[in-house]
């Protein structure tokens, strides 16, 4: 079974993250790579991706004649995407205690963050889209 | 330069979508998965992925005694993460041509959904120095 793991927050999270301290950034880099590493030598690790800022975000819709119709403007309580893996796992109850290890990532001072992170799980995207 | 298209929707979203006729759902994903055949051969295409309903979505907040914590209530506002496209285009606004265009797949009647598509490029962090 596929999961996909998501971390998201708002942008006063980010601004927060913007001045920890260089040693704090280090240790959290890090740990997301010890534990991307882990995800693969076990082999449950399929994909991951950090996202940019969201100051960079933009949100487009189709107008009447299709064309595109672009917005950066954004609500303060939106939840931007900031990074995902995807795991290839036996059960949920596997995908949830990997995600309480993501969730566990060291913030400032080296501490676990505890932040929430959103399970799960994706379906066969290249098979429906006849891929 | 690699960007993902990120389509999100409240529960109550996807309750209608699931309300759809199967003739409406049929032509929507026959657009969307046009989409992705004309992104293959442009070259542009990197992964898609559909995420499973959000009745099924639970958050994990840390562990309690070597256990996770779940939770599986959000509230109404929230935002789901429906499904994604990576792309790989020449300019941000390529980019945003092609949220576009998914952002214009049919919906019921033939009408075109008008779902908002949110467009972020990704994070580059520094290699470990060795």
């Amino acid at each position: 079974m596929r999961f996909i793991l998501m971390m998201t927050g708002t942008r006063a999270n980010w601004d927060e993250y913007a001045k920890w301290s260089k040693e704090d950034l280090e240790r959290n880099v890090a740990f997301m790579r010890a534990f991307g590493k882990e995800l693969k030598d076990s082999g449950v690790f399929v994909a991951t991706e950090g996202l940019g800022w969201p100051g960079e975000a933009k949100m487009v819709r189709a107008g009447k004649n299709g064309e595109a119709i672009t917005d950066g403007v954004f609500p303060e309580s939106k939840e931007f995407l900031a990074g995902y893996w995807i795991i290839d796992v036996e059960s949920p109850e596997q995908a949830y205690k990997i995600a309480a290890r993501a969730s566990a990532a060291p913030g400032p001072e080296g501490k676990p963050r505890g932040i929430p992170i959103e399970v799960r799980q994706v379906l066969s995207g290249h098979a429906d889209l006849g891929l | 330069m690699k960007y993902i298209l990120l389509m999100t929707g409240k529960k109550v979203g996807v309750e209608s979508y699931l309300a759809w006729s199967q003739k409406d759902r049929n032509a929507h994903m026959a657009v969307l998965r046009r989409i992705a055949k004309e992104l293959t051969a442009s070259g542009e295409f990197v992964a898609t992925q559909g995420l499973a309903g959000p009745q099924e979505a639970k958050v994990v907040l840390g562990e309690k005694g070597g256990m996770p914590v779940t939770d599986g209530v959000f509230p109404e506002s929230k935002e789901f993460l429906l499904g994604y496209w990576i792309v790989d285009v020449a300019t941000p606004e390529r980019a945003c041509a092609i949220a576009g265009r998914i952002s214009a797949a049919p919906g019921p009647g033939g009408m075109p959904t008008n779902v908002p598509i949110e467009v972020r490029g990704f994070a580059s962090y520094p290699e470990p120095e060795s």
